[in-house]
């Protein structure tokens, strides 16, 4: 009786402490990335492919600068501290990388490269409406959207610093 | 007179909540209006006025306001069933993407099964039921809270931590004399609830879990408790929405009911029928309360705009007070700022 009351606290003990792991694991600052992006259910293998490999997701860059240079609540943040010709490539690299693509990314980590710029969760979400629209300019299907979604939904906690 | 203070209260806050929305919505402060989630984000609103799915709440903050604002929105719902048609309208406010307050104002009118018992309850000379032979009205007012503890329903893909949020309804129904005839405990009563939400984009597909502390039978709708008295338990309700592109949903959910009522007779004037309705043939069928079916429902969610939504949905509602099959049609549209 005893036993069991003690394992099963144990028990508990550990799962709280999982928990507490997960939770901080969450919450660290995540270090520039070098691959495939982690989700769950995991990002499946052809989605650069699916995209239209290499040609279709830098297609599909173009497109979420395009909107996101008419968007006229953003649109402000990326002429003011970019080059959008370089975003484009830099871009167009870090997409096919975080998809599962064999690309080597050369910009800045993403925590880097915003920690400045004070960008709101809205701002943030802008650009997440700029990147539906980009899928539907180049008719990359929603689902296949998605991974990418969901490939840089991690980011978020990098850029959005206000 | 207390009743005309209760209406006047009733009254005042309802106005208090639809002043809120619509400072939060009209005021020329940019700085406190927001409305820039991500389309759908914010999820619908359920029949108890809540941000979620049709029945079942969410962690989400209703509206389109993110942690930086402050957004809300108006709905109403309509279900047709075979012997109930439920209204229900009111107001939802999320502040900063933390806190969400609403209230909600169901009318059930009633039909079939409740005409021929009030029918019958007149021709027996009984008074004071509730049940009127053609008329017989269910309203219920529900204010609610909900308070968002932890996680990121959207953007946290690479874990699997949900966005969390603990929250509850105060539920006070008006028609007392009918609760009792149906032998309910008590007709206002509180409940509480913790939702755990989350989309897994990779699959395009959210997955709600929540867990509700209550009493309730049909959601309040007939009261809280049973003649054993007002004990409430931990029940479950689940959604799952397949998301087909970003302005369409689709999906199902679930909700667990009780049983305070179950095959209890209802109650005229100090007479409990229970043992007695054998004995009056088929009017004594129509006096037994049936098993409390759990609750499902099938929907489809369509958000043209950002500033509406429209769900429609199959509800399978099941055996409800004295009333079996009850599957019908759900709408529910909700205008947000």
């Amino acid at each position: 009786m005893t036993q069991t009351s003690k394992s099963s606290k144990a028990k508990r003990g550990l799962s709280l402490l999982a928990g507490l792991g997960l939770a901080l694991a969450a919450s660290q600052p995540a270090l520039a990335q070098t691959g495939k992006t982690y989700a769950f259910p995991g990002i499946p293998d052809n989605s650069v492919e699916k995209f239209g490999g290499p040609q279709g997701v830098h297609n599909w860059v173009e497109s979420l600068f395009y909107y996101i240079m008419l968007d006229n609540r953003i649109n402000w943040i990326f002429s003011e501290f970019g080059n959008v010709e370089r975003q484009i490539m830099l871009n167009t690299q870090l997409e096919q990388m975080v998809l599962g693509g064999n690309v080597e990314y050369q910009g800045a980590s993403m925590a880097a490269a915003h920690a400045d710029l004070g960008i709101t969760m809205g701002q943030f979400n802008a650009v997440v409406e700029a990147a539906y629209s980009a899928c539907e300019r180049v008719h990359t299907p929603y689902h296949t959207c998605n991974q990418l979604i969901a490939a840089l939904a991690p980011f978020t906690f990098d850029i959005v610093t206000r | 007179m207390t009743g005309f203070r209760e209406g006047s209260l009733r009254r005042w806050l309802g106005g208090a909540a639809v002043s809120a929305a619509l400072l939060a919505s009209t005021s020329a402060s940019a700085e406190w209006f927001n409305s820039d989630k991500v389309f759908l984000t914010g999820g619908v609103v359920t029949t108890d006025g809540s941000g979620g799915g049709g029945i079942t709440p969410w962690a989400t903050i209703s509206g389109y306001g993110t942690r930086d604002g402050i957004n809300g929105g108006l709905h109403y719902t309509w279900v047709y069933l075979p012997d109930y048609t439920l209204n229900s309208y009111g107001v939802t406010v999320g502040f900063f993407d933390r806190l969400e307050l609403s209230y909600t104002n169901s009318v059930l009118p009633t039909g079939g099964t409740f005409d021929t018992v009030g029918l019958a309850v007149s021709a027996l000379g009984g008074a004071g039921t509730g049940i009127e032979p053609w008329n017989t009205t269910i309203k219920m007012d529900v204010f609610g809270a909900k308070l968002r503890l932890f996680g990121d329903a959207v953007y946290n893909s690479h874990s699997l931590i949900p966005q969390v949020a603990i929250g509850g309804f105060y539920k006070k129904n008006r028609n007392a004399a009918l609760l009792e005839t149906l032998q309910a405990a008590d007709d206002t009563d509180w409940e509480a609830y913790v939702s755990a939400t989350k989309i897994f984009f990779p699959v395009s597909t959210l997955i709600n879990v929540t867990a509700r502390y209550t009493s309730a039978n049909q959601i309040g709708l007939t009261g809280f408790g049973g003649p054993d008295g007002n004990d409430k338990e931990v029940r479950l309700e689940g959604s799952i929405a397949y998301l087909l592109n970003k302005q369409f949903a689709i999906g199902g959910e679930y909700q667990q009911h009780g049983d305070n009522l179950d095959n209890k007779s209802v109650k005229l004037g100090a007479l409990d029928l229970t043992g007695l309705t054998g004995l009056l043939g088929g009017l004594g069928n129509s006096l037994t309360q049936l098993e409390e079916s759990d609750w499902y429902d099938l929907f489809f969610a369509y958000a043209p705009s950002k500033n509406f939504s429209m769900t429609f949905a199959y509800a399978m509602l099941g055996n409800i007070t004295l009333t079996p099959d009850q599957s019908g049609f759900y709408l529910s549209l909700h205008a947000t700022f």
